[in-house]
């Protein structure tokens, strides 16, 4: 009777670590009950803790006046704004840095992994120590070093650096002074001008790879690409009248008005985060086209293709496939890292939203968790980007 | 061809072959190298002038700024300028390298700062001298035992009940390490068979082994308890740590924390409960998702308003846990790329033989997925160092807050170039070392695996 009870159908305390069946469910119950409670008292902390300073957690604050200056945007923002109107300048200049660092790194990463791979010992030396140097120090230094080593040492308006002679690039501690475009009438014809161009290049591209596939015939199309998507709308602006007049920085007074500029510290932060992380760039292109094997280079050589098409139909399609996903995380990383510009007073995000806003406010959960909340979307939308790109290119084998 | 073949008896060709011909001239040796390597076509050679001309003038460039305008010998940066014009000031370097080195620390204290640091690299040693056993356990206590210990000699003053028990502890294990290592390496056997053989254990069963072993642990622990109870250190607040003592306590507790708690997480991650799983995803993504430096500026701002009213937590431990949460996100997704790497038939195998869930894992998954994993674990080890440099921007001094500080000295006002140079330098010479070490491990482990 005893032994019958043992095994029968009724479970006793034992068998809540024991069984298989009921084990899983008990350990998520302890968890979740471990996790809810430290949630429960987290919250009941705060809520007292707030009662005491006299506060309330609250979305309100954001629309009262911020009432701080913002050292540049380029956006229309004036100091009676609102804490919101603070929280969408902070992402548009975190954005405007990341997307150019991106680009300008990604670039740069290439052109140096493609040197680290130069049969010339030299040359694969110099990139090789590029790479570690700058992989082996702190990004925060280099922004640093940047900032207080080169542009904010710079001379005062008065005896500018000319780039290049041109009188209209000018350098000095008070930032970077570039002419700024002032469009006309008539000068919504070139931009689509250029879309137009872009649409035709792609159907024609398109049109020619499916006469390929279909009849043999190959026929090149590069120029017919470059006459549509720079051609079409230079030829656009010129007949147009060229409808678009130039600003042009000059030093009036103690200072350069007119054209626009960035501050010293955004071009400190552009320049490190482009050279820092063009040398993790660089190793994920030297890696990518190393991971293709020899053997396809050969083989594609007895096939009889000449080296140029060897290496664009053939080394470089396998070697994106190594190279993009590293490099998509790379990206994500340079939006997280373009944080570091608050070192150095540049308005990012974190800056003027984490740092003075939480300063003038007191508002902290809310502001960390709206902060959080933008990083967390462009990191989830560029790792969902990823996952889509890697589940297209992915082997197809068997 | 005016030679005839030569035949033997029986008419047959007899095959004689030429001897082979040097190689072709400038193809060998030195001159070979260089022309292949270095100036092989016009471009290449174009290349090699444009990279030597460039390497030239770096090079003088920095011999002249570092060199020709050094200044060594200056009581503050006017002098420095003045000596040679705008001289490049090592003297302001060389007046606070102790404070790049161990911050604000108080100088008749240092002592403690470079015993421990002593103390950890005796304890780490033997596990690189082959023949010393228990290697785990040595390896395991260092990271357990050691911080306590390390905590009170920087942290000092009195001891309360907590740490009153667990330093002896510390001392007795270490002193007991090094005696087990001498023993090792001079007689071939442990501390622990040493003293069974001296008690007339040796023939007894494994578990009555045992007591003989507990015993000599706890005297030597209260004779410890006892001999130290009047000695205590002068006490050093946190807030006069820093420099690259106070990046490597931050640093190496991130990383000695994130792997227990990285290992935790991924295999969260990879569980088959549902409720496990959503959280250890959400902890890990949210933490990976976002820059360090909110999370650093997270823990100041909320951490205050989360804890209980009167328990308050210091800026140095505020930043410690924000590293840790970081660091141990990081970790867990490096341990999920071991484990993925890891065949299902090794699962699958060790399933079939009868172990449950954590003999799986703990016998025959992560000994070969943490072998896989050691070179990006210091990967990890390398990026938590350098990322360590941000608690500067909420207001620690490590490594580089005293850069920055230099730069507010009166004496030494402005003084940013050479600090620095300096500091890159320390963070260079360190990164690239371990980088280097891990591409060496990786190598040695991975030698099995090579044909």
């Amino acid at each position: 009777m005893a032994i019958a009870e043992k095994t029968g159908a009724a479970p006793g305390i034992g068998a809540l670590v024991n069984d298989g069946r009921y084990r899983a469910v008990f350990y998520q119950i302890v968890v979740f009950g471990l996790v809810f409670w430290l949630i429960y008292s987290l919250v009941l902390n705060t809520q007292q803790n707030l009662e005491t300073r006299g506060m309330t957690a609250s979305f309100d604050f954001l629309f009262g006046t911020a009432g701080f200056a913002i050292a540049w945007t380029p956006l229309d923002y004036k100091p009676n704004d609102t804490y919101f109107f603070v929280y969408w300048v902070g992402i548009v200049n975190t954005l405007i840095i990341s997307v150019i660092s991106i680009i300008l790194a990604t670039v740069l990463g290439f052109f140096v992994g493609i040197l680290r791979l130069s049969r010339n010992w030299l040359i694969s030396q110099i990139a090789a120590w590029y790479v570690e140097f700058l992989r082996n120090t702190p990004l925060l230094l280099q922004i640093l070093f940047w900032y207080l080593g080169a542009f904010a040492s710079l001379p005062r308006p008065k005896s500018s650096i000319h780039i290049l002679g041109l009188d209209w690039l000018v350098l000095n501690n008070r930032g970077f002074y570039f002419p700024y475009p002032e469009p006309d009438n008539l000068f919504w014809l070139t931009p689509l001008a250029l879309l137009i161009g872009l649409v035709a290049a792609f159907w024609y591209n398109r049109r020619s790879r499916i006469q390929q596939l279909t009849t043999g015939v190959y026929r090149s199309t590069l120029w017919q690409t470059l006459g549509l998507v720079i051609g079409l709308p230079v030829l656009v602006f010129i007949v147009s009248g060229m409808p678009l007049s130039w600003e042009v920085p000059a030093l009036k007074g103690f200072n350069f008005r007119g054209g626009t500029f960035v501050l010293p510290s955004m071009c400190s932060v552009l320049v490190a985060m482009v050279v820092y992380h063009s040398a993790y760039a660089a190793e994920m292109v030297r890696a990518g086209i190393q991971s293709v094997s020899h053997g396809q280079t050969e083989a594609a050589y007895s096939l009889g293709l000449k080296p140029s098409w060897t290496l664009r139909l053939v080394i470089i399609p396998q070697a994106m496939r190594a190279i993009v996903p590293p490099m998509i995380s790379l990206w994500m990383n340079i939006v997280k890292n373009s944080s570091l510009a608050i070192a150095i007073g540049f308005p990012d995000l974190v800056a003027v939203f984490m740092q003075t806003s939480l300063n003038q406010s007191g508002h902290a959960i809310e502001i960390v968790g709206m902060v959080m909340l933008f990083y967390m979307t462009v990191s989830l939308t560029i790792s969902g980007c990823l996952n889509i790109y890697n589940s297209r290119i992915q082997l197809k084998e068997r | 061809m005016s030679d005839v073949p030569t035949r033997d008896a029986d008419g047959m060709i007899i095959f004689r072959p030429k001897p082979s011909q040097p190689p072709p001239p400038n193809t060998t040796g030195v001159i070979g190298w260089l022309r292949f390597n270095l100036f092989n076509g016009i471009f290449s050679t174009l290349a090699t002038l444009i990279g030597l001309a460039a390497l030239v003038y770096v090079f003088l460039a920095f011999y002249d700024w570092a060199i020709v305008k050094g200044v060594w010998e200056a009581q503050n940066r006017q002098e420095c300028r003045l000596g040679k014009e705008w001289g490049t000031c090592w003297a302001g370097v060389e007046f606070w390298f102790s404070g790049f080195i161990y911050g604000r620390y108080p100088a008749p204290e240092i002592w403690r700062i470079n015993l421990a640091a002593l103390i950890l690299v005796l304890w780490m040693a033997p596990l690189w001298i082959p023949r010393v056993t228990a290697k785990s356990v040595i390896g395991l206590s260092a990271v357990l035992v050691f911080p306590f210990l390390a905590g009170y000699m920087f942290l000092g003053g009195e001891r309360n009940l907590f740490m009153v028990a667990v330093v002896p502890v510390a001392m007795v294990w270490f002193a007991a390490t090094m005696v087990h290592v001498l023993l090792c390496v001079l007689t071939g056997h442990g501390l622990g068979r040493w003293i069974i053989h001296l008690t007339g254990f040796s023939n007894r069963s494994d578990r009555a082994a045992r007591y003989p072993l507990m015993a000599a642990a706890a005297v030597a622990w209260l004779l410890v308890l006892f001999a130290i109870r009047d000695w205590t250190l002068v006490e050093v607040g946190t807030n006069r740590w820093g420099g690259l003592f106070l990046t490597t306590v931050i640093s190496g507790i991130g990383i000695a924390s994130a792997l227990p708690s990285g290992i935790v997480l991924a295999l969260g991650r990879r569980s088959k409960m549902p409720i496990i799983r959503i959280l250890c995803i959400g902890f890990i993504e949210l933490f990976r998702s976002v820059p360090l430096i909110t999370i650093l500026f997270m823990a100041t701002t909320m951490f205050p308003l989360f804890l209980p009213e009167g328990l308050v937590f210091n800026k140095l431990a505020s930043a410690i846990v924000a590293v840790c949460l970081f660091a141990a996100a990081y970790m867990a997704e490096t341990v999920r790329g071991g484990l993925q790497a890891i065949p299902k038939g090794q699962y699958e195998a060790a399933e079939a033989v009868g172990l449950g869930y954590w003999k799986v894992m703990g016998l025959i998954v992560l000994p070969q997925a943490l072998k896989l994993m050691i070179p990006n674990i210091v990967g990890n080890f390398i990026g938590l160092f350098k990322d360590t440099t941000l608690v500067s921007i909420i207001g620690l001094y490590d490594l580089l807050g005293m850069v920055k500080a230099v730069s507010h000295d009166p004496q030494w006002i402005g003084l940013h170039h050479e600090p620095l140079f300096t500091a890159a330098l320390i963070f260079f010479l360190a990164c690239f070392a371990m980088s280097k070490y891990s591409q060496y491990l990786e190598r040695k482990l991975g030698a099995g695996d090579r044909r």
